[in-house]
């Protein structure tokens, strides 16, 4: 294309622009930015930016050493367990940490009465410390292999009392990663799904439906494997007591982390913290 | 002793005790007097004026103890007599009472049965006790053991009386004899009573009409060798499953420092053994044994030592004591005031406690509550009770982490009435928003706390502090803390349990309150209160002040096996609701009566607040071993609000059901169903040695006097100068006492010998 033919093209556009805007002003829409629960508040108290696991630190930030566990009634946990996982070097645990934990923090402590200890918690499943906090929270466990040791742990901490939390995995190659490593675990408990009439939807909020929550970048496409469905399933201990809820083909931590950020669904932002609220609240009274 | 006094006085000691002393001489005493002081100063003078070889030492004793001898001779010119009351033979009577209950048949030492006494005395013709009696008074006798009655001859005794009642005995035959000149009572008795009615209701009437009682103690003061079980410390109503934990009070003589089993029965299965090491000769041991009940509904449960070698009294090793298993599901009402692990855990703890409902009410967020295992939904639907008809359906409060001024001014008295009027446990747990750090200095619940309230620290992230929990002395006995373990490892098992937490500095307990766990850690200046209790009012008060007992069972160092957080837990509720009373309760004043005894049947009354209520109808339906019903009308006492009572007699043999049920106005306020048997008596047999110091009390406070077999024989002529009745004055003449003339000796045979001594012969 000749130098006259372009200039005469981006005259044209010019114009037709100028005339557009000038004539049918109504006609421009205004965009509307989506608030999601609690944004507002965390702008006002936004967590400090904690580096992510790294090659060197694979283990990645632990409570503040000057903490005795004790001091508040809950402290959010985040279990460290061994994995080949997607993002490599074996952290497949530390998905969305630590924001994901701080961000549900805040929030959780707004909805909820709660005196929780204020930062994130990740400890190993075989750390004998584990034992006094009992609700864990457990993310891509498609990318789980756990050792002997942590296999034991975390069995004896269901069985003294304990409560895990799973989510983030999608589709049935993890599905099986993660049955593989919870039957060695738990080998004759079955899986069964938590259908909707059971307490935990609606230990503090009513929760009628479960959804499928995506992760940030797949907002608008909610699943991240084709055809993939939600479910919510548990396993029961002897007694009959719901010890492991699992979140499947759903990503409660990705709308915690991104809750305050525009692109992301209100709907599941909310979802993900009346669950987040419910299972804790369960958690602590079962 | 007496026989020397007898001899050197002339009479007994009891005639100086009950005569008046007198100088019969004609002349008065005051002209004898001044004889005798001329006479002493003549022989003063004698004395003085004479010279010899004495010194003025010499002349002084001699002179002395001549003034001695005349002084005597004086006293019975003076003619010293005693004045004295007596009875007039054959116009008195004389009451005898004889014990008539089955531990006159019990053995002494030589063999010989306590009856045998009564048998040789008062029931041969041939006793000269009898015979001398008879000589002077008109003799009636009596029987008694729970019971009293006229007979007309001690060889009608049949000594089958399951127990003895002195008070009894005496009312009746001082009634008897009311009519007639009754110079005094004689009963014969080893003094076991074991009707524990107060005796001085019977020695009033008895001193205010003069009539002496002369006790004669049959039997030994100390049975040897014997092992006898005494008080049983038990419960007469506990929740079915509750560990029971009882103290059985053991004494024995002749056995000291050997050891003895204690076996516990129910329906003659063996369910506790316990081995008990004896003390000293005469010193009760307490033994402690630890079972459960299974099954619902009244139960007997036996306690025994097995007969020990060379033992004198077999009966009294065993005891049986009623017990009533509730099946019910007791209703104790949990409010925490934020999401905490410690209501998840205790609700695992007592889940399988089919006769506690833990209903929890969790504040979640303001104004916003979890309920768990209520009824229905109506149950707790506006959060904390707001009536006390609300509030006292429950048996017991645990109050979390919730700060005081969470509840109204009247819900905080509400909580406080709970525990003293509605006589329910109430258990504080500490957190945040407990005790002071909570607010609740100053409230109207601080003062049912068991513990002291200090201000709270100023420190802006609050206190904290990391326990370790030991049992005190009184918690190593308590079965609250035995966390299910035998009673030597109680401090080990709790050594074993890892460290816990507390937010509330609490290290002062209100006077008459129990401290059963106390704490220590880096962080406390001072020894933590961990756990302790008080009665206030009807009900207690519990204080637990640390915040996660949960990490007694999630611990890493706590073996998953270990059941110490459980049992701690079940215990606590168990214990916060043992003996809470309910709205209309019934209660027998024994739990086991012989047939034909007199049972007294009380209940208390109140509505839903427990108010109590005085215009009530109150019915009793009492049920026979055999099925006969019988419905009584229980009628209010008017000593006491709300309290009504009723007597009856059970007649048959067995376990009787008494079912109380109270209405007012056609509305039911509530029923209750207590139990009561009824069987012959063992009673006798325990506590069967001779009561000397209740005999010598009777004697005493009415004039009379003890005797044993050994000096019974005094008893007549005892009877004839103390009694009362018709009487008459005989004077008595002491001036010829033996004791005068061995004086005069004496002081002859001093001055003889002084001056044989002295060389002035």
């Amino acid at each position: 294309m000749s130098r006259s033919l372009l200039h005469l093209a981006l005259l044209a556009l010019a114009l037709f622009t100028m005339l557009n805007t000038g004539c049918t002003p109504d006609l421009v829409e205004e965009t509307t930015y989506l608030t999601p629960l609690g944004a507002e508040f965390m702008s006002q108290q936004a967590p400090p930016r904690v580096s992510r696991p790294s090659f060197v630190d694979p283990r990645g930030p632990r409570m503040d050493p000057n903490e005795i566990p004790g001091r508040y009634p809950f402290y959010w946990t985040r279990a460290i367990y061994s994995g080949w996982g997607r993002r490599g070097w074996g952290q497949s645990w530390a998905t969305d940490y630590p924001k994901g934990d701080q961000q549900f923090l805040v929030v959780l402590k707004r909805l909820v009465r709660l005196n929780a200890y204020d930062w994130d918690n990740a400890i190993r499943l075989d750390d004998p410390t584990l034992r006094r906090f009992p609700i864990v929270y457990a993310v891509e466990v498609g990318g789980m292999d756990m050792t002997n040791s942590e296999v034991e742990g975390l069995r004896n901490y269901l069985d003294a009392g304990g409560f895990l939390i799973v989510d983030d995995f999608w589709g049935q190659r993890e599905w099986d990663v993660f049955e593989y490593n919870i039957r060695r675990v738990y080998p004759d408990h079955p899986i069964v799904d938590i259908t909707l009439d059971h307490p935990i939807y609606s230990a503090y909020y009513d929760i009628e439906e479960v959804k499928q929550v995506p992760a940030i970048g797949r907002a608008m496409y909610p699943a991240e494997c084709y055809g993939c469905v939600p479910y919510v399933k548990g396993i029961y201990d002897e007694a009959g007591r719901l010890v492991v809820i699992i979140n499947f083909n759903t990503d409660l931590g990705d709308a915690w982390e991104w809750a305050e950020d525009p692109r992301y669904p209100l709907e599941y932002s909310t979802y993900a913290y009346e669950m987040g609220a419910n299972m804790i609240v369960y958690a602590m009274s079962h | 002793m007496e026989r020397i006094f007898e001899f050197l006085f002339k009479y007994p000691p009891l005639f100086f005790e009950q005569g008046d002393f007198t100088f019969g001489a004609p002349m008065s005493v005051r002209l004898w007097l001044i004889i005798a002081g001329l006479l002493g100063a003549a022989t003063v003078a004698s004395y003085t004026i004479a010279r010899g070889k004495s010194t003025v030492t010499d002349r002084g004793v001699m002179a002395g103890l001549r003034v001695l001898l005349l002084a005597v001779i004086i006293v019975c010119l003076l003619q010293p007599s005693l004045i004295l009351s007596t009875v007039v033979p054959q116009q008195n009577f004389v009451g005898i009472l004889i014990d008539d209950s089955q531990s006159m048949l019990l053995a002494d030492e030589n063999g010989e049965p306590r009856n045998s006494f009564i048998n040789k005395e008062f029931a041969s013709d041939e006793s000269e006790l009898l015979g001398q009696l008879s000589d002077r008074f008109a003799l009636r006798f009596f029987r008694f053991s729970d019971v009293a009655g006229r007979i007309d001859s001690p060889s009608e005794l049949a000594y089958e009386g399951t127990h003895t009642n002195l008070s009894r005995a005496l009312d009746v035959a001082r009634e008897e004899l009311s009519g007639v000149p009754l110079s005094g009572l004689v009963m014969i008795t080893d003094g076991a009573d074991n009707d524990n009615q107060p005796l001085a209701e019977s020695l009033v009437p008895l001193q205010a009409a003069g009539v002496p009682v002369f006790t004669v103690g049959l039997g030994e003061e100390s049975i040897t060798p014997d092992i006898e079980l005494g008080r049983i410390e038990m419960p007469r109503a506990v929740l079915e499953g509750s560990s029971l934990t009882v103290d059985v009070v053991i004494t024995q003589t002749g056995f000291e420092g050997s050891t003895v089993p204690l076996i516990v029965e129910d329906e003659l299965q063996i369910i506790a053994e316990e081995t008990v090491e004896l003390g000293p000769d005469g010193e009760p041991v307490v033994a402690r044994i630890y079972f459960e009940l299974e099954g619902v509904g009244p139960r007997r449960v036996s306690f025994r030592i097995p007969p020990q070698p060379g033992e004198r009294v077999n009966r009294n090793n065993a005891r049986s004591v009623q017990v009533e298993i509730r099946g019910e599901r007791e209703k104790v009402l949990y409010f925490e005031g934020e999401p905490r692990f410690e209501v998840k855990f205790m609700r695992r703890a007592v889940a399988e406690d089919e006769n506690i409902q833990l209903v929890v009410l969790q504040r979640t967020a303001e104004s916003k509550f979890l309920r768990l295992d209520v009824d229905d939904g109506s149950e707790l639907e506006f959060g904390f009770p707001t009536s006390r008809e609300e509030l006292y359906r429950y048996r017991a409060l645990i109050l979390g982490s919730v700060e005081a001024s969470f509840f109204t001014h009247d819900q905080l008295q509400m909580i406080a009435d709970f525990v003293s009027e509605r006589g329910g446990g109430l258990l504080l747990l500490g957190g945040h928003g407990a005790f002071a750090e909570g607010g609740w200095q100053g409230t109207s619940v601080e003062e049912v706390m068991p513990v002291v309230l200090t201000s709270p620290a100023d420190d802006p992230q609050g206190f904290f502090a990391e326990v370790k929990v030991t049992p005190t002395p009184a918690g190593l006995t308590h079965p609250a803390v035995l966390l299910g373990v035998e009673q030597d490892q109680v401090r080990e098992q709790w050594d074993s349990l890892p460290t816990v937490t507390t937010v509330n500095p609490i290290s002062q307990v209100r006077p008459g309150a129990t401290t059963l766990l106390s704490g220590s850690g880096e962080q406390l200046a001072l020894e933590q209160i961990v756990l302790a209790f008080q009665r206030y009012g009807r009900g207690k008060s519990i204080a637990l002040t640390i915040q996660d007992s949960w990490l007694w069972q999630m611990h890493a160092d706590v073996p998953l096996e270990d059941q110490s957080h459980e049992i701690f837990w079940q215990q606590m509720i168990r214990w916060l609701v043992d003996g809470v009373p309910e709205a209309v309760e019934a209660v027998t004043d024994r739990e086991q009566v012989e047939p034909g005894e007199n049972v007294r049947l009380v209940t208390n009354v109140g509505d839903s607040s427990y108010i109590e209520v005085n215009n009530a109808t109150v019915t009793a339906r009492i049920t026979s071993p055999t099925g006969i019903v019988e419905d009584l009308p229980v009628s209010w006492t008017v000593q006491r609000d709300g309290e009504y009572s009723v007597e009856f007699r059970p007649l048959e043999e067995g376990e009787y059901e008494v079912e109380v049920t109270a209405e007012r106005n056609g509305e039911t306020l509530g029923s209750d169903k207590t139990y009561l048997y009824t069987a012959p008596s063992d009673d006798e047999y325990f506590s069967a040695s001779r009561r000397t110091q209740t005999l010598r009390r009777i004697a005493d406070e009415t004039g009379g006097r003890f005797y044993t077999p050994e000096d019974v024989s005094s008893l007549p002529e005892d009877i004839r100068v103390t009694g009362a009745g018709v009487t008459l004055i005989e004077e008595l003449d002491l001036w010829d006492m033996p004791f005068l003339f061995l004086l005069l000796l004496m002081f002859m045979g001093a001055e003889w010998g002084f001056r044989r001594i002295r060389g002035l012969i």
